[in-house]
């Protein structure tokens, strides 16, 4: 079992409602995996029960091999999920260099201690996390605004702020929420093209989105969910002509589709 | 740089009592002191941490009548006072901020608001421990290594090393990592938690901290009024703190620094005109926040940003 992230029949409901009901997925380690679906299919409730943000009613998340269900959000990036939001979150009072720092200084061993009295084990870490933020910066292309509070930048280059954040301490899986709603295009596909050499690179991601040239584009394999269930499963090809996807999220018939795709070809 | 201005400050400051006989202006100068330590610490848990706290006034009072206690009751000296002031404070702070910490932020405001409340009602009512309205007079000034700080000026000297001491503690724990995570606490929570990093043993940390410099500065300004009672939880302290923080600057430590000890000075300066001095400082203080609404620090800072947006250009 090469799965990084195992997640099985998770289960939520709202005052009655089934937000999930019964949701089972699994991401492969050094894969990159969509899971897309209608407004209020899920997905957000997914991630934000996997990444201990919200309690589930039950069902299990297994990390490596560990199970951290229902742990707190912080423990369970600890443990190596790293993730991004759907409403972009960056410490937006804070420069770019310190966005990034504090992204990595839970996972180095310096203690309070180490750092009150800036001991040679708290600058090593610091050094060692500069170097990283600095490859990072240079990959998302926001170099010259080092120094600058992130406060500044535009939408577009503040969710690369918060992507770049959620790689600095080498996670074991990235999740991303909506990393490309409301960036212009040039901007997506310089994403597309980062995601794709970290990826290259090892890294494992679970992205949810909206923008379906991204995912096709991009994910090995795509999950849609609809009303809280899993609808299919897939490669993006796959997907793309499965008559159920396509009604309840696209709102196409399979002729339709065809008719699109030989359209873009 | 700011560090070799501070520490110029900080020795222009010791020179005081040398530069003028006046008992008054000296006991300005111990105000200044001690408040700027008080508003410093007001700082850490609402400028840097984001946490609006009042209990800092019980903090005050708890530190002045259990250094005063210290001293009168249980027949210790006055150094012993100050440190179980801060203990004692530090104790009180975790065992109210383990609860309080855990609703949101408008709850904590009205539960440390009660607290300070509650401890100018023990102070006032529980008459066997603290005499009541009665209050504790003739507190003896301290002495160390055989030197006696009898009057005023010599006094002096013991407010101002323990500012500078208490000043140089906290400036090293805002500017460390500890205090820019308490920034990013302040700034996005649910991010912080994204990161792998508990708020909570920070918050309660900084709160703890917090009451401990607060009692402790409590105990020194008691000693140096020579009496305690409940008017030592008037909550005109409260607001000097919370006044100094905001013109300051919420969250820079230098702008509330420079401004505790301009803040403190003000009203005197102001005494050409004794029937309008407090007229003419809350004047000041409401042309402050128009002219800048983040304080001296904010605005600064807004300066600052408005040039990188220049150079990006």
């Amino acid at each position: 079992m090469s799965a990084i992230l195992q997640v099985t029949e998770l289960r939520k409901s709202y005052a009655g409602v089934h937000a999930l009901d019964g949701i089972s997925l699994a991401v492969e380690a050094g894969s990159i995996t969509g899971l897309i679906g209608p407004n209020g299919s899920g997905k957000s409730t997914a991630i934000d029960c996997i990444s201990g943000f919200q309690k589930l009613d039950s069902g299990k998340v297994v990390l490596a091999g560990n199970d951290i269900t229902g742990q707190p959000a912080h423990h369970i990036a600890r443990s190596g999920l790293m993730r991004t939001f759907q409403t972009v979150r960056i410490y937006e009072r804070l420069s770019l260099r310190d966005n990034l720092a504090i992204a990595a200084q839970q996972f180095d061993s310096a203690t309070w201690i180490d750092e009150f009295l800036r001991t040679r084990r708290y600058r090593q870490a610091v050094d060692k996390a500069e170097v990283r933020a600095r490859e990072l910066v240079e990959l998302i292309g926001l170099k010259r605004y080092w120094e600058i509070e992130t406060g500044i930048l535009s939408y577009g280059q503040k969710k690369l702020v918060a992507l770049a954040a959620a790689l600095m301490p080498h996670p074991k899986i990235v999740v991303l929420d909506e990393p490309v709603a409301g960036v212009n295009p040039t901007r997506i596909r310089e994403i597309e093209v980062a995601l794709a050499a970290l990826n290259r690179a090892g890294e494992t991601f679970l992205i949810v989105e909206h923008n379906v040239e991204f995912i096709t584009n991009l994910c090995h394999r795509v999950i849609v969910l609809d009303q809280g269930k899993k609808l299919a499963e897939g490669t993006a090809a796959e997907i793309h002509t499965d008559a159920r996807v396509l009604e309840a999220y696209l709102g196409m018939t399979p002729e339709m589709a065809e008719a699109e795709m030989r359209g873009a070809a | 740089m700011k560090l070799a201005i501070a520490l110029l400050a900080a020795l222009a400051f010791a020179a005081l009592p040398l530069m003028t006989s006046s008992n008054y202006i000296i006991g300005v100068g111990i105000s200044a002191l001690i408040f700027t330590v008080a508003a410093a610490a007001l700082n850490l848990i609402y400028g840097f941490t984001g946490l609006l706290s009042f209990a800092q006034l019980g903090f005050w009072g708890i530190g002045g009548y259990v250094t005063a206690l210290t001293v009168v009751t249980f027949g210790g000296n006055f150094w012993w006072g100050v440190l179980w002031a801060a203990l004692v404070n530090a104790v009180v702070a975790l065992a109210i901020g383990y609860p309080t910490l855990r609703t949101n932020r408008h709850a904590f405001v009205i539960m440390t608001l009660t607290f300070a409340l509650l401890v100018t009602l023990i102070a006032r009512d529980w008459v066997d421990l603290t005499r009541g309205p009665l209050g504790i007079p003739n507190l003896p000034k301290p002495s160390a290594f055989g030197y006696h700080f009898a009057t005023t000026a010599q006094y002096y000297w013991v407010a101002w090393a323990f500012s500078v001491a208490m000043l140089g503690f906290l400036y090293a724990l805002c500017s460390s990592r500890i205090g820019r995570t308490l920034v990013a606490i302040k700034q996005n929570e649910p991010l912080v938690r994204a990161q792998g990093i508990a708020p909570m043993p920070y918050k309660l940390s900084a709160f703890a901290i917090s009451a401990a410099v607060t009692g402790a500065a409590g105990g020194v300004f008691t000693f140096h009024l020579g009496i305690i009672d409940p008017l030592f939880l008037d909550f005109y302290y409260m607001q000097t703190f919370l006044i100094i923080v905001i013109i300051g600057g919420a969250g820079s430590f230098w702008g509330v620094v420079a401004a505790g000890i301009a803040l403190s000075a003000l009203p005197e300066v102001l005494r050409f005109s004794a029937d309008f001095r407090m007229i003419i400082y809350g004047v000041i203080l409401v042309v402050a926040m128009f002219v800048m609404p983040t304080g001296v620090a904010g605005w600064l800072r807004e300066r600052q940003i408005a040039r990188m947006r220049e150079q990006l250009r």
